[in-house]
């Protein structure tokens, strides 16, 4: 992400990024840090995340199943994937989705 | 629009009754139509609400909205515009144009259906016998194309009908460029004993 454009924020609501945002608003209740300095680490975090994401990470994924609506638009794809989906991760086993999948995909820089 | 394939009798051409000898029938592998929903669309609400749609101005300046029945493929322009291509007949064709203008519809565009018009029938046969190109591309040196190191096929530029035919040497023929299935129909009967003339022998 370009320094001047503001990066995605739904990494936010993966495992890591709750653990973060959890850890700041208990330092805002307790005084430590000002509502604004966590608004700052967050958009940080979005940053990075991006960044990371497109430079360190060389896993890739497969999946297979029977697509069932895609778009693009805004430079983001949105799939939805019939149930039954097989997942393959690089050093895992197979995972099949019972339900079915919505997957959003956006570019890694505009 | 005559769904019935034509038989080895007389039949009804545009250049009146033709005699249909070969006894094969070319497949309609694709049309392509285009109509006129006579109202200005805006793409990004169409490609954000609609289903299978695709719109990356950057690249290009319609919205390519995709169907599974009739299996088709529309762009759509800002001007209420359409081409609809894929399907494997005319009707099929108006049939998906008329989903494809339901769907812009039903996101709350004023959309009429009108001039909807066939811009292109392609149809496809094999005359299951392998053709000497060469031959033929110089005795039809005024209609024929070949450059086999540019293309593999013969290109053959019917005047009547004007028709554009591939030509393999593997006998498998591609006919294009008709607004009326007949068209088809005729080129391929009048090519026909020219591809006869040149059977290649093994």
């Amino acid at each position: 992400m370009a320094a001047n454009q503001a990066a995605y924020e739904f990494y936010r609501q993966s495992s890591i990024g709750q653990s973060l945002t959890d850890a700041l608003d208990e330092m805002i209740e307790d005084g430590s840090i000002e509502p604004n300095v966590a608004i700052a680490m967050l958009k940080q975090f979005d940053n990075s995340m991006a960044e990371a994401l497109r430079l360190q990470v060389r896993a890739k994924a497969t999946i297979k199943g029977k697509l069932q609506i895609y778009r693009f638009c805004d430079d983001v794809w949105t799939f939805v994937i019939d149930q039954g989906a097989n997942f393959k991760f690089e050093n895992s086993e197979l995972v099949k989705a019972d339900e079915k999948v919505k997957l959003v995909a956006c570019a890694s820089r505009p | 629009m005559a769904e019935v394939a034509p038989t080895p009798v007389a039949a009804q051409t545009p250049g009146g009754t033709m005699q249909w000898t070969s006894g094969i029938t070319p497949v309609l592998q694709n049309v392509v139509a285009t109509v006129n929903l006579d109202v200005k669309l805006d793409l990004k609400t169409i490609a954000l609400r609609a289903r299978n749609a695709e719109y990356n101005p950057k690249r290009f300046a319609a919205v390519i909205m995709r169907i599974r029945d009739p299996k088709t493929t529309a762009l759509i322009f800002s001007s209420g515009k359409m081409v609809i291509t894929g399907a494997k007949s005319e009707d099929l064709s108006r049939l998906a144009a008329r989903k494809y203008a339901r769907i812009i519809q039903k996101l709350g565009f004023a959309a009429k259906f009108t001039d909807f018009k066939i811009q292109n029938i392609v149809g496809s046969c094999d005359v299951k016998f392998p053709i000497r190109l060469e031959g033929l591309a110089y005795s039809h040196g005024d209609f024929s194309s070949y450059e086999p190191e540019l293309f593999p096929g013969l290109i053959y530029r019917m005047e009547k009908p004007k028709i554009v035919l591939l030509v393999f040497v593997s006998g498998k023929i591609v006919l294009t460029g008709a607004k009326l299935r007949t068209e088809i129909y005729e080129a391929f009967e009048r090519i026909y004993p020219v591809l006869q003339s040149f059977r290649k022998v093994q």
